[in-house]
């Protein structure tokens, strides 16, 4: 479980680079730019959460390795 | 019968007297130390003892002492210079005097060292191991592995009651940029004689779970007798070089690097400044994140701008153009306006002088043909007076009446007939005959 989430943190990171990239390139019509806009910012948002909301389940299991 | 024998004790002090006259004062030798003790009194004891080249059989041996004042300025001198503890199994380069006695024998007294020849003698050893790790084939691996992101599961390998533990977990849990740090510590000895044990049976430990943690961080405090030796040890640094988490390590040293500090994937001097080390990796994300962020934004607002403006321009282009056309037109109105009334002025002038040339015309016409009408009257007028009857009996002519009849002709009449013959001055009856 631990290291699904860090995939999807790496995930989202490089999802964004390639949006990042594809808004870059200035060859999107407005539509386009707008959900990829819209996309990056629930990126943001997440990769953001990670790093700063305390994930109670991750220090769960590492408490109970004591107990093996 | 021998007469010229002596006592043992006379031996001894012979050859403490030849010792003390032939030999100078003090010798600077190189010894390995061996049995290091200190008595309750301060004072230190130990073994000098000098291997052969294999370093397995010992060629040379001597017993030696450290006064206690001696040894109470020595040993931190020492072990501040070297990051070591004093104790057995250095190299030490220390200036002795001989002396011999009577009782004791034969026993060296330590009066300084230089910590350098220690120095240069650890050096030496670290400089070989990491050799040999190089040789091995795993020097760098360690160093080679990416930092996993985010990173923030920790294995933490020291003692709980080091402050440098305490300080550590604080510094990662009070940061000021809010960011989330899981750390589980895996205890070990951090000084002396176990701490090579201890810590590799740690890392056996976080092996099993390794995909529970982001890295492992060995940290203790340091201090005076900070004693870094254990770190200068070639399984502890194999074990570490391969370990398939990134290792971060800030075990205090203080000038030289301990092999365990050259192996990790980051090293650093206090387990403080790993925490920085840590926090900052965090930060490097969150403003590679925010960067990002911005230059999103910063993108489509121009292009929102960009598209924005177009339309505005569009707008105001064709709301100018209707406005143009629509002066045009209101003109060309203007214009057709005045002409239509010009031209219905001209056209009602010229149809009202027509009318009245008309009207002139023929009240002309009118009274010429009156004139004419009233001449023509007049002379018929006259030409009926000239033939009235009136005039013709003013002028000698009557007209017979018979039976108040006119009579034309002759033949209208017969003998008898009465008639009636009008004058102008009055009627005659007579008979015809």
């Amino acid at each position: 479980m631990a290291k699904k989430e860090e995939n999807s943190y790496g995930k989202a990171m490089n999802e964004l680079q390639t949006l990042m990239n594809e808004i870059e390139s200035n060859q999107l019509d407005i539509d386009q730019l707008m959900n990829k806009v819209k996309r990056a910012s629930e990126l943001i948002k997440f990769c953001k959460k990670q790093l700063t909301k305390t994930n109670e389940d991750i220090q769960k299991v590492l408490d109970e390795l004591d107990k093996e | 019968m021998r007469t010229n024998n002596l006592s043992l004790f006379e031996l001894n002090n012979l050859v403490r007297g030849v010792l003390e006259l032939e030999l100078s004062s003090m010798y600077w030798i190189v010894a390995e130390t061996s049995d290091v003790r200190k008595n309750q009194n301060g004072h230190c004891y130990l073994e000098l003892i000098q291997r052969d080249s294999s370093a397995r059989s010992i060629i040379a041996k001597a017993r030696a002492m450290i006064w206690s004042n001696t040894f109470s300025l020595l040993k931190p001198y020492f072990e501040e210079t070297t990051q070591q503890r004093f104790s057995s199994g250095l190299k030490i380069l220390i200036q002795v005097s001989i002396s011999f006695h009577e009782l004791y024998g034969y026993s060296l007294t330590i009066h300084d060292i230089d910590p350098s020849y220690t120095l240069g003698d650890q050096a030496k050893k670290r400089a070989e191991i990491v050799k040999q790790l190089d040789e091995d084939g795993v020097l760098l691996l360690n160093k080679e592995l990416p930092i996993p992101q985010p990173l923030q599961r920790l294995a933490i390998i020291s003692s709980p009651t080091a402050a440098g533990y305490e300080d550590f977990c604080h510094q990662l849990h009070s940061n000021v940029f809010h960011f989330v740090f899981y750390d589980k510590l895996f205890p070990a000895t951090m000084q002396g004689e176990q701490t090579e044990n201890s810590v590799l049976n740690a890392l056996d430990k976080i092996y099993q779970f390794k995909d529970l943690f982001d890295a492992v961080v060995i940290i203790r405090g340091g201090g005076a007798t900070s004693e870094l030796s254990s770190f200068d040890s070639y399984l502890l640094a194999s074990s570490c070089a391969q370990f398939p988490l990134p290792i971060f390590v800030g075990i205090g040293h203080d000038r030289d690097q301990t092999v365990l500090d050259i192996v990790a994937n980051t090293s650093a001097k206090t387990p403080t400044a790993v925490a920085e080390f840590i926090i900052n990796e965090n930060l490097s994300q969150w403003n590679l994140i925010n960067t990002t962020a911005s230059r999103i934004k910063e993108i489509s607002e121009k292009r929102f701008n960009h598209d924005f403006l177009t339309l505005k321009k569009i707008q105001m282009a064709t709301s100018l153009m209707l406005k143009q056309k629509m002066q045009e037109q209101l003109i060309n109105l203007q214009w057709y306006k005045k002409t239509i009334e010009k031209t219905c002025f001209f056209t009602l002038s010229r149809e009202e002088d027509q009318v009245a040339n008309a009207v002139e015309s023929l009240a002309n016409h009118a009274q010429s043909a009156f004139k004419q009408a009233n001449l023509l009257l007049d002379s018929m007028q006259k030409n009926i007076e000239l033939q009235s009857p009136e005039n013709l009996l003013k002028k000698g002519y009557t007209y017979i009446l018979k039976d108040q009849k006119l009579i034309k002709n002759k033949r209208d009449l017969k003998i008898g007939d009465e008639i009636e013959t009008v004058f102008h001055d009055g009627t005659i009856n007579s008979v015809i005959k």
